[in-house]
């Protein structure tokens, strides 16, 4: 009755190529924000590390935040003393997601790079690599014995339990943990693209002018609300990698 | 001012909310055919008909090469970035931070306690200086009250002895006018007698007898 056209998905997440369309190493928005969230994650580093000023303030103060945070707050909570060694890492994928997710926000750009499965992925899937490395470095190849036989299971049950727990850890465990922070982005992003969609249409529609109000308003909250999921989604990632870290090399069950 | 210039931000960003997406093809409104259209149309019209895979959208599940190579790239920059060089300088200047807060609250934690040990001093000082000042006062009052002793024992002896001199001066000045008193009276009586008995009495014999009179007149006096 609106006459509205929702746009296909892949109208809103696949960008036409900026160079070398159709290449390998063709760039599109989406590479864009990746080369700026990079950029910006570095700036962080350079300009908090050029002064060391004893009451921090700007990039020095934001940058310790965000050390302090994923040190205490991620590293220490997941894997105790033996996690702080993860700290950097764990920094730079929270710093990275969180660029990546919060250009749903920024005007002209609007469109999380994380609602593109690639970075999801590999950021996954290197995370997946190191915890188990974490694991086999803790355990040689009894890592696998500790990662599938969960003890004081009975000997018949074992063959139950081991198949579940390899699909468990080996392969859904880096499946979710890609969709998880994937999927969230990409739903924000639908609904912010559905409310402006609609706006717009209303917008057009003289006679439904009013109501548009309405749609708008639900871009100003779920805009408000999608930089609280950036933060929160680069949040649950960072945490679980942290997790899956203790979960492997940690000596107990 | 603050909350117009908030109003304004928050209406441009609908604004451009707005516009952005305001056209559902925003992100392949491409007038010019691209590449890979102009081969689905090739391979549509090669087939004649529609069931050709081309035309399907890409699956949001199956990443993108170029994608997943930059990805990679961006992170593996950052994370060699912040490794090597943002986290370590970071942690240098907060432990830097830690150490010198900790070495100058340990300072503090000495000067205090040299400080206490001043003030301790000081009042032990102070606590001397007050019984030296009160046994310095207590002296000086004993002295004030011996000399003020003294002065008022010299005082009374001085005034006993000017009483005395005055009393003895008195007493001499009362001899001395009772005599002259009695010379006149004698003189007096013996004129006064020798109006009376016209000369029958020579002038030893009549003092004699008022001498005599005058006498008993004193002792019954």
């Amino acid at each position: 009755m609106f006459a509205l056209e929702f746009p296909p998905l892949s109208h809103i997440v696949n960008w036409p190529g900026i160079a070398g369309e159709g290449a390998w190493w063709e760039i599109n928005k989406v590479v864009l924000i990746y080369g700026i969230a990079a950029l910006l994650t570095i700036l962080l580093f350079v300009l908090g590390s050029r002064k060391k000023a004893l009451v921090p303030t700007g990039a020095q103060n934001f940058a310790e935040v965000v050390v302090e945070f994923v040190e205490d707050g991620i590293a220490r909570e997941t894997m105790g003393e033996a996690g702080v060694k993860y700290t950097p890492f764990l920094i730079s994928l929270f710093l990275y997601i969180f660029f990546c997710n919060i250009f749903e926000v920024i005007p002209i750009f609007q469109m999380p790079a994380t609602a593109r499965i690639a970075v999801p992925l590999v950021l996954a899937l290197i995370a997946y690599v190191v915890y188990h490395g974490a694991g086999l470095k803790a355990h040689g190849f009894g890592y696998f014995k500790h990662a599938l036989v969960p003890p004081g299971v009975p000997i018949a049950l074992l063959l139950l339990v081991i198949p579940i727990e390899f699909v468990s850890k080996f392969l859904v465990q880096p499946f979710s943990h890609t969709v998880r922070l994937f999927a969230n982005l990409l739903a924000g992003h639908i609904l912010l693209v559905t409310f402006a969609v609609l706006t717009s249409g209303l917008f057009v529609l003289k006679p439904y002018l009013p109501l548009a109000i309405l749609p708008a308003a639900g871009v100003v909250v779920f805009t408000a609300f999608e930089v609280f999921v950036s933060l929160l989604q680069a949040y649950v990632f960072t945490l679980l990698t942290g997790v899956y870290i203790n979960a492997a090399q940690s000596h107990e069950h | 001012m603050q909350r117009i210039r908030m109003a304004l931000l928050a209406a441009g960003v609908v604004a451009m909310a707005m516009f952005a997406f305001a056209s559902p093809s925003s992100a392949e409104g491409e007038t010019e055919l691209r590449h890979d259209v102009h081969e689905c149309i090739e391979q549509l019209e090669a087939a004649n008909s529609i069931d050709v895979d081309c035309q399907a959208a890409p699956n949001p599940m199956v990443p993108e090469t170029n994608e997943v190579i930059w990805g990679t790239v961006g992170f593996v920059i950052v994370f060699g970035a912040i490794a090597f060089f943002g986290y370590p300088q970071i942690k240098k200047a907060m432990n830097a931070r830690t150490e010198r807060i900790a070495s100058d609250l340990a300072a503090a934690d000495s000067q205090k306690a040299e400080a206490d040990r001043l003030v301790a001093d000081y009042q032990a000082k102070l606590a001397d200086a007050r019984n030296e000042s009160a046994r310095i006062i207590e002296e000086a009052r004993q002295t004030a009250d011996g000399v003020r002793r003294q002065l008022e024992a010299k005082a009374q002896a001085d005034i006993a002895e000017m009483r005395a001199q005055a009393a003895a001066d008195i007493e001499a000045a009362k001899s001395q006018a009772l005599a002259d008193l009695r010379g006149e009276v004698t003189s007096l009586a013996i004129g006064a007698a020798e109006q009376v008995v016209q000369r029958n009495l020579n002038d030893d014999t009549n003092r004699a007898l008022v001498e005599a009179y005058i006498d008993q007149v004193g002792a019954s006096n």
